[in-house]
């Protein structure tokens, strides 16, 4: 928890307050708003045809991940191939490259799951690098696989959710990989119900870990420096979602 | 839907191949070939293809393997470093 407190003190005034271009993937249109100036640095929105990123240019990863999971786009999809690829729309100097994984020892682990894409081609685009992080394989095969199909089957129920997968830079130090890639040290996954209007997040270490929290958006927002629903009140945000327990199979 | 007809890697030759069957995964790297999430093969046609996608892959990877002098162990230690974390306040 000391680890927590550093970055819990951030400014509150908002530093990115700019427009979003892709409102389509956000609550009312309104992307989150980062109350962190340096994390405001070198960070390029990127939208595809079914998320939208934040990327940082001084991590050379993405900062978060934002969808909206509707139950008919969750059928079963067939087998398929796909290609990870490195984001050509981010200049070289701030995205990371297929050899930043290599030896790397960690996964590719992508913030919008390929799973929950509805066509073919926006599962293609899951796969740009600009929504991969450098994932623990054992959190990426086993208890984050079953918290992104935990949160499919919340859609089936709910009918419509909002989701921004996001990482977390936390402590004094952090892991850099390949060309000073930054390897996250949590992941976390906030998730809207407009059917509700409740929201939650299930938060990980980046770790050989099958544990995991339900939190607050409140409580996420104490040390991720982020604003992630810049119009929703407090004690909204306080609230908590009734989220589904992760299995491998729901 | 237009069936993905090309459901094969060229085992550890590219770090960008990923075969997606439900919720199972082969993704190829230049040292290891990475299988997780779970599959049930059913007794049924999709069963058999799904099988037949499998096969392929390990085929593939045995092929490749036996062709090759291999070391008893691949060498596991990764080079890691840290940096100070650039979202502190450095006041």
């Amino acid at each position: 928890m000391k680890k927590m407190l550093l970055l819990s003190i951030v400014s509150t005034i908002s530093l990115y307050a700019a427009q979003t271009s892709c409102p389509q993937f956000y609550l009312d249109g309104e992307a989150p708003d980062i109350l962190n100036k340096n994390m405001v640095q070198k960070t390029r929105e990127l939208c595809y045809e079914a998320f939208g990123v934040m990327h940082s240019g001084i991590t050379k990863t993405p900062l978060w991940s934002a969808e909206i999971l509707l139950r008919e786009n969750l059928e079963k999809k067939i087998p398929r191939k796909d290609v990870f690829h490195e984001e050509s729309r981010l200049p070289r100097n701030e995205r990371s490259e297929l050899s930043d994984f290599v030896r790397s020892g960690y996964d590719r682990g992508h913030l919008t799951p390929s799973a929950d894409a509805p066509t073919p081609s926006a599962q293609a685009e899951t796969f740009t690098l600009a929504n991969i992080v450098h994932q623990d394989h054992v959190l990426n095969a086993g208890v984050w696989s079953s918290i992104e199909s935990a949160t499919r089957y919340l859609a089936k129920k709910e009918g419509r959710l909002h989701v921004i997968t996001g990482a977390l830079f936390m402590g004094n130090r952090v892991k850099a990989i390949g060309n000073n890639v930054l390897v996250p040290s949590m992941i976390y996954k906030v998730i809207y119900s407009p059917k509700q209007q409740k929201a939650a997040v299930y938060v990980v270490d980046n770790a050989p870990s099958k544990n995991y929290k339900v939190i607050s958006v409140s409580d996420l927002e104490k040390y991720a420096g982020i604003d992630f629903f810049p119009k929703m009140s407090e004690t909204q945000k306080a609230e908590i979602l009734d989220l589904p327990v992760p299995q491998e199979k729901h | 839907m237009k069936k993905n007809t090309d459901l094969t890697i060229k085992p550890f030759q590219n770090e960008t191949e990923c075969i997606t069957i439900g919720d199972f995964t082969i993704e190829n790297r230049l040292l290891h070939v990475s299988f997780f999430g779970s599959l049930d093969i059913t007794k049924d046609k999709k069963g058999l293809e799904n099988a037949l996608i499998l096969k392929g892959v390990l085929d593939s990877i045995v092929e490749d393997m036996e062709r090759q002098e291999l070391p008893d162990m691949i060498d596991q230690n990764y080079d890691q470093k840290t940096v100070p974390n650039p979202f502190i306040k450095t006041i």
